[in-house]
């Protein structure tokens, strides 16, 4: 195998411990509203998290990250995290999402030797930046030469591996079902693609209502295991 | 594009002037028009109402929206009834609005919903400038229009997308788009059991973290059958989110939520036009 695609996996494998973990992006408001019950309604939950806000935000953002690499259009990588962080309405998802920037920034600026890594982490710690985590795949995936298409593939297997651990806890569903659910999604996560390819620069950022509301209406759980 | 190519054209310009708040410049162009403004008897502030002359938005139509509230002038600014957007065979019907919105400023843009009937194609881009100081208060309502076959979503897209920079930064980009025509709308995590979606902006130096607490708590105390989000921005403000099943139950959390705000600030601070 590809020595380079190895260097992704790790950056793919540290998504999780940079707080993956302890973000469930709104999927604990509809366990504790008993709407996501057990491996059926996690999938629905997953699909449309997938289908709408994944797509639309995140993905997208890594293909125009990568266009705008191609023209050293650097401009517009830092516009992209701005747009990726305004969009998200919900300002403890929108905060949980830069704590795993900035953990993932860091991890990426220690593995690889690459100046757009450095200069990005250079303007998040000068506020100049907000980092993201598709920005940060966005940079490593280019840097490591590996295409787009295998970048957002890659980008959103470990979010949905990481939602998947993190249902495995909070439903809880047993871990066969689980890992039941990442191969049924391989094929959403090929279609993702294609769709994003598709999209035009006026869907960036469409929102998922029903995903988009839990998630803010997660800042006012009082019981709760996940930070969002 | 030339002023008169717009299905309907509407430019406002307001200034403060000695305290109060008057037009300096108000141009309309056929389908558009604004009446005579009523002026707020508390804080003297004008507010003016949007006209559709055409009664509803058809195939193809394209309106554009100007409005400009400059150093420390007030506006209010709505409609005079719900934008009623019809079928579009060929083309959708297009509206944009540019917002300026100079220092200390004050926008109250507060249109009726937008009803969306059978194979309607809706786009519309907003896009806020504001400075310094500035206040908005920004809501918008998409509900579904009546349809023979009793169809929940009979409209075939309504697109809205708003942005809204503070001192040339963005700060707030919202994308909204329903799509019933390639889309299953009413699935857990997009519109589930829900027909309407509000959304209120505002965007305020004086707004903190413990404000939206307290809106929070109002919005709790509301009834009716809808569900609400409230959160903070990036900047000074925030994004109310409510689905509902009628007009009524969003614009009663939305006015519920900009009563209190009302209340506070001019408790506080009365406003300055009511010394002349």
């Amino acid at each position: 195998m590809d020595s380079s695609l190895l260097s992704l996996f790790q950056l793919c494998d540290s998504n999780f411990p940079s707080g993956g973990f302890s973000h469930s992006f709104g999927l604990e408001t509809y366990i504790q509203q008993d709407k996501v019950i057990d491996p059926e309604t996690f999938s629905q939950w997953l699909t449309l998290y997938l289908e709408e806000q994944m797509v639309s935000a995140d993905g997208f953002a890594i293909k125009l990250a990568y266009q705008a690499l191609e023209n050293d259009n650097f401009e517009e990588i830092w516009h992209l995290d701005r747009l990726l962080t305004v969009q998200n309405v919900s300002q403890e998802t929108r905060e949980g999402t830069r704590f795993m920037g900035r953990s993932l920034i860091k991890i990426a600026e220690t593995i690889y030797d690459s100046e757009l890594i450095e200069l990005y982490n250079k303007r998040i710690k000068e506020k100049k930046s907000f980092a993201h985590p598709a920005i940060v795949f966005a940079l490593a995936g280019n840097h490591l030469k590996i295409t787009k298409d295998t970048t957002i593939l890659y980008y959103m297997y470990s979010t949905v591996i990481n939602l998947v651990q993190n249902a495995v806890r909070a439903i809880p569903i047993g871990q066969t079902a689980g890992q039941k659910i990442i191969t049924a999604f391989q094929p959403k996560l090929q279609k993702a693609v294609t769709t994003i390819n598709d999209l035009e620069e006026s869907d960036f950022g469409t929102i998922a209502p029903g995903i988009e509301m839990a998630q803010m209406q997660h800042e006012n759980l009082t019981v709760r295991i996940f930070m969002s | 594009m030339d002023r008169t190519q717009w299905t309907g054209f509407l430019s406002m310009d307001i200034e403060n002037r000695a305290g109060k708040s008057v037009p300096k410049n108000i141009y309309f162009h056929d389908a558009l028009k604004v009446q005579r403004p009523v002026y707020d008897g508390k804080s003297g502030r004008p507010c003016y109402y949007i006209l559709n002359l055409g009664g509803g938005y058809l195939d193809g139509d394209t309106y554009r929206i100007e409005i400009k509230v400059r150093e420390k002038a007030e506006l209010t600014l709505t409609t005079l009834g719900a934008t009623l957007i019809y079928k579009t065979p060929t083309k959708p019907v297009y509206q944009e609005t540019e917002i300026f919105l100079e220092e200390n400023s004050y926008l109250e843009y507060l249109p009726d919903p937008i009803i969306g009937y059978e194979k309607a194609r809706y786009k519309q881009l907003d896009t806020i400038y504001m400075k310094k100081g500035a206040t908005l208060f920004y809501s918008d309502i998409l509900t579904p229009g009546w349809s023979a076959e009793g169809r929940s979503f009979s409209y075939d897209m309504l697109h809205l997308r708003t942005n809204i920079y503070m001192e040339d930064e963005l700060v707030v980009y919202d994308n909204i788009k329903l799509e019933p025509a390639v889309q299953q709308i009413d699935v857990l995590g997009f519109m589930e059991e829900y027909t309407h979606l509000g959304t209120f902006i505002v965007i305020a130096e004086k707004i903190d973290e413990d404000l939206v607490k307290r809106l929070q708590e109002v919005i709790n105390k509301q009834s009716g059958d809808f569900k609400a989000g409230i959160s903070s921005l990036t900047v000074a403000g925030f994004t109310l989110r409510v689905m509902a099943n009628m007009t009524q139950d969003i614009q009663k959390v939305i006015s519920a939520c900009h009563a209190l705000i009302s209340k506070e600030w001019y408790a506080k601070t009365p406003p300055l036009l009511r010394k002349y």
